[in-house]
């Protein structure tokens, strides 16, 4: 229970006077799809603190392909009596039940290992099922609002001479490549977003999330960072393959929940925000970082070969628009993002 | 409790490949009717094939036989080994017969030229992989004419595109649970299963080898034996060829089948989806006949 | 700081030519004298790697724990690798054993069209934190941008860096260029060449490899290896040094490693035979040799008939029990009684 303790008390830190901003969620339905995966955990573990601390009284229903196995790994949010879970594939969604209000629609592994292996499969996920949620939810009688959840990755690679992505750039994807797939499957799915919105009048609102850092988020995945958190933690030295000099920036997970809701509810229909956190930083800085949190610190060692500087690259989103139109801010700075999230990995 | 047509009610769970090229087979079988095609999205191709047949379709899941209990009376699990540990008790619970097509291990292992007979008394069938399929009764054969035998080893070679990503992805379950088998079947101590996807263009047909260690071979008993059990399959699957016949070669016994497919859902290279949905059909009309012996039993 | 990262497979790739009876005594003796000539990588297994042991690719005299063992225990600064292949070697068996016996370096290879097979495994082997290396074989067999983007998926995997195997010993320089400068332009991890030298191309082919930007490189003692064998080590880091690239390794002690091998475990140093060049040409994979050779004498066919025939059926590694099979339609077509049966 600690865990779910330390979970609780990260939102919380987070929290930056939003549970006094999202009142319209006040006894709502939120429906939210993906909502076994990492970002549907944290959304049901922030609807979970409005409505313990703040009486929110919202009644969630997370959708997902294997719904029934939630209960087993999350049994604190499954067996809560304001959850549900609703056990079917996002493209076998012909009707919503007509009691729902919001809707956040994130199903689509960002795992890039099935990406690879299934980039078909991918495709029809996402197409299809952004397509069948999004007719669904036009004919909801009380449909306040939709999130779309779309990726960073539509803007193609970051240019170098970029520091931040802004929304408005429309970057580019070579959409004959099959690396491209994830990037347009998203690609079409914010294009239905805001042909719902002009057409059927449908109110969809789109988060483009980057990068995240923090609790209930798998070391598995081929990631930079999950590499120098594993390899700290097995105690050995922290090891850097490439040259290092890529850019990323990661943002907590409990900002990127509380993020999240606020786009849900405040952002405007057809309206595009940036989910994730401005300060940039090159993985060898964020490998220093991470060794820097262990007592006596790590060791980082450099696998580098020739040839692999042409490679370097960014992905840091420009959070500008989030923050003006929507007041929405960084609460936890990426050293403190780290710190929490190696405690929960120790405690885990 | 058969169908007003006197045909075996059979549900098909899972609307990939094995599912729909299972539908194709049943709806062929004088002595079976699907009665419901389960998948999870309607507008999967093998749903579509389906409605296309007139047959019944639901994207419920298990949640569709949970519910409409009277629907069928045999069930093929056509979705994945940890699906399946999810379904059997529901489908046991509802007094259903299961034929598993998942590498799951939970039903009793059943290949129809070994112990068709035997299965009849079990309501969780298992059929286990389909390199299994091609082999095992090789190697039960070799085994009952040298219970002796030190060492078998199957090697199965499948064409890349009959393998899909679940296949890719569960490589080594296939390795163990065919290995598995093996020991099951014959009297060998020890047993070796290995998977070859080959990309050649056209696709090659599968090709699956028996490799046997045994100290002093009767090579008469053993083609005699390895020829009858060639004839048994090819009774439920018409492809099934025997492409060398048992040789002894370098200190050991080898024999190579190779299977074509029949093509109903995939083309016919794919032997190895054709295999072991042909093997499945086999146990369910068994069962289907079992029942008219003896009425109400099912 | 050495430029080019060098791994010698001579304990695994040299099994093919042994049948794999490499002895424990063989093992540690060469890993030993590898570890004083300051290899980066020593290789060790059975021919086909961990957990090949079969009739269909030989058996191995010793089982996958006493190899590992025999290579590891002289070994300080020299890191052990293996080579895996999904189909032969799984995660519960073999993968897990070799982290257990302090396997550090991890090649997990398939046929150059496959890489989805290779997921789980490297997704595995990252996860204990292993060093892992995605290995495309018969590389000869497919086109640049297949390759690419198999080495892709690889890297999606996790892998450190992609190695074309030229399994065969099929490839000219001009080819290896071609396709080694795609990878390096379409992957971010390192990418390597693994040559065979049916054609005499091996140290050619490995130096072509460096030009266009690879920064692996395979050998091993000798050549030691299937068929004509690999790139021969001692040659491959001699002509580096000369090209002015830092290898970390000792030339001399390389040298005296070389007439270590010659001495105590290669009973006939590799040559280019008729054989080889026929296999070259068909592109089959050379670990064929020996069982082709054998083949084709008990059935009184012509090998190199055998190996075109394989060839032309675009044969794989691993497919050895084709070989029995085309001996026997060669002979049938021959008209031959083969007397078996």
């Amino acid at each position: 229970m600690a865990n779910n303790d330390s979970i609780r008390g990260d939102l919380r830190g987070a929290e930056n006077g939003l549970a006094g901003r999202l009142d319209a969620l006040r006894d709502g339905v939120l429906l939210v799809t993906g909502g076994t995966g990492f970002m549907g955990r944290w959304l049901a573990e922030c609807v979970a603190l409005l409505n313990d601390e703040h009486g929110y009284g919202i009644r969630l229903r997370l959708l997902a392909r294997r719904a029934r196995t939630f209960r087993e790994t999350t049994p604190h949010l499954a067996e809560r009596p304001d959850v549900a879970l609703i056990d079917q594939d996002v493209r076998g969604i012909y009707e919503l039940d007509q009691d729902v209000n919001w809707i956040v629609h994130a199903a689509a592994s960002p795992d890039s290992r099935q990406h690879a292996m299934d980039p078909v499969g991918l495709l029809h996920t996402i197409g299809l099922g952004t397509h069948r949620v999004l007719e669904s939810a036009t004919t909801l009688p009380a449909l306040r609002k939709a999130l779309v959840v779309s990726s960073g990755h539509v803007n193609g690679p970051q240019p170098l001479d970029v520091a931040c992505l802004p929304e408005s750039r429309h970057g580019t994807v070579d959409c004959a490549s099959v690396r491209s797939a994830y990037a347009e499957a998203k690609r079409y799915a914010e294009a239905l977003a805001a042909a719902q919105v002009v057409q059927k009048r449908t109110p969809v609102t789109v988060a483009r999330p980057f990068a995240f850092v923090g609790p209930y988020q798998s070391l598995a995945r081929p990631w930079a960072m999950n590499n120098f958190f594993r390899d700290a933690l097995a105690g050995g030295p922290i090891r850097i393959w490439g040259e290092g000099a890529d850019v990323r920036s990661y943002m907590h997970a409990a900002d990127m929940a509380w993020w999240l809701l606020a786009i849900l509810v405040l952002g405007g229909p057809g309206g595009v925000y940036n989910v994730g956190s401005p300060e940039g930083v090159s993985l060898r800085e964020l490998a220093a970082l991470i060794g820097g949190l262990f007592p006596g610190g790590r060791e980082v060692l450099m696998h580098t070969a020739p040839h692999q500087a042409a490679h370097q690259s960014a992905f840091v989103p420009d959070v500008t628009r989030a923050a003006e139109e929507l007041g929405l801010a960084v609460t936890l700075p990426l050293k403190e993002a780290l710190r929490r999230t190696l405690r929960w990995h120790q405690d885990a | 409790m058969p169908a007003s047509n006197g045909k075996l009610r059979v549900a098909i769970l899972g609307s990939g490949n094995i599912g729909t090229d299972l539908l194709i087979k049943v709806q062929r079988s004088p002595v079976l009717d699907c009665t419901l095609f389960i998948g999870r999205n309607l507008n999967s191709r093998g749903m579509a094939k389906a409605a296309s047949l007139g047959v019944k379709v639901s994207d419920r899941s298990i949640d569709a036989i949970a519910r409409d209990p009277d629907c069928c009376d045999l069930v093929f699990d056509a979705t994945s080994a940890l699906d399946h540990a999810y379904h059997w008790p529901i489908l046991r619970n509802l007094g259903k017969l299961a034929i598993d097509m998942t590498p799951s291990r939970i039903g009793s292992m059943c290949f129809p030229a070994i112990n068709l007979d035997d299965c009849l008394n079990h309501r969780n069938i298992n059929l286990v992989t389909c390199g299994g399929q091609a082999s095992v009764p090789l190697a039960h054969a070799i085994s009952s004419v040298h219970p002796e035998l030190t060492y078998v080893e199957v090697v199965s070679s499948i064409a890349s595109r009959s393998a899909g990503p679940a296949t890719r992805l569960n490589i080594d379950e296939y390795v163990e649970t065919t290995s598995h088998a093996l020991s099951t079947f014959t009297n060998a101590p020890r047993t070796k299963a290995i998977l070859i996807l080959n990309p050649a263009e056209p696709s090659i047909n599968m090709q699956t080898t028996v490799f046997a260690l045994i100290a002093k071979p009767h090579m008469d008993a053993l083609t005699a034996a390895v020829r009858d059990t060639v004839r048994a399959i090819q009774a439920y699957v018409p492809g099934y060829e025997l492409l060398v016949p048992p040789t002894w070669e370098d200190g050991k016994l080898v024999t190579t089948v190779k299977v074509r497919g029949r093509g109903d859902y995939l083309p016919r290279y794919a032997g190895n989806l054709d295999i072991i949905t042909s093997a499945g059909v086999a146990v369910a009309e068994a069962f289907a006949r079992q029942g008219r012996r003896e009425p109400g039993h099912a | 700081m050495p430029d080019v990262l060098i791994s010698d497979p001579t304990l695994r790739d040299g099994n093919h030519a042994v049948r794999h009876t490499l002895s424990e005594k063989q093992i540690s003796t060469y890993a030993a004298a590898a570890e004083a000539a300051g290899v980066p990588i020593l290789e060790v297994g059975h021919g086909n790697g961990l957990g090949a042991s079969s009739l269909q690719v030989g058996l191995c005299s010793l089982n996958d724990a006493a190899l590992l063992d025999a290579a590891r225990a002289p070994l300080r600064n020299t890191r052990l690798g293996v080579h895996v292949m999904p189909g032969f070697a799984t995660i519960g068996n073999e993968l897990t054993l070799a982290i257990e016996h302090g396997v550090q370096v991890f090649r997990v290879a398939c046929h150059c069209t496959e890489a989805d097979i290779t997921q789980r495994h490297v997704s595995f082997l990252r996860e204990k934190g292993a060093d892992v290396y995605g290995a495309l074989m018969m590389s000869h067999m497919a086109d640049a941008a297949t390759l690419v983007e198999e080495g892709y998926k690889m890297q999606q995997y996790g892998v450190n860096g992609v190695i074309l195997y030229d399994s065969a010993g099929a490839m000219l320089p001009d080819e290896v260029r071609t396709k080694i400068a795609a990878l390096t332009r379409g992957l971010g991890v390192q990418v390597g060449l693994h040559a065979h030298n049916n054609l005499g191309m091996s140290v050619a082919n490995s130096v072509a490899a460096l030009e266009a930007g690879a920064t692996i490189l395979d050998g091993t003692a000798r050549g030691f290896g299937a068929g004509a064998g690999n790139t021969q080590l001692e040659v491959l880091v001699a002509v580096l040094h000369k090209l002015g690239h830092d290898t970390g390794i000792d030339l001399y002690k390389l040298l005296d490693l070389a007439d270590l091998a010659e001495r105590e475990i290669i009973p006939a140093v590799p040559t280019i035979s008729g054989d080889s060049i026929a296999s070259g040409l068909a592109g089959v994979f050379s670990g064929f040799a020996k069982h082709v050779k054998r083949v084709a004498a008990e059935y009184g066919v012509d090998s190199r008939d055998v190996w075109f025939e394989l060839g032309r059926r675009h044969a794989v590694a691993g497919q050895e029990d084709q070989i029995i099979e085309v001996a026997l339609q060669l002979a049938a077509a021959a008209g031959k009684s083969n007397g078996e049966q």
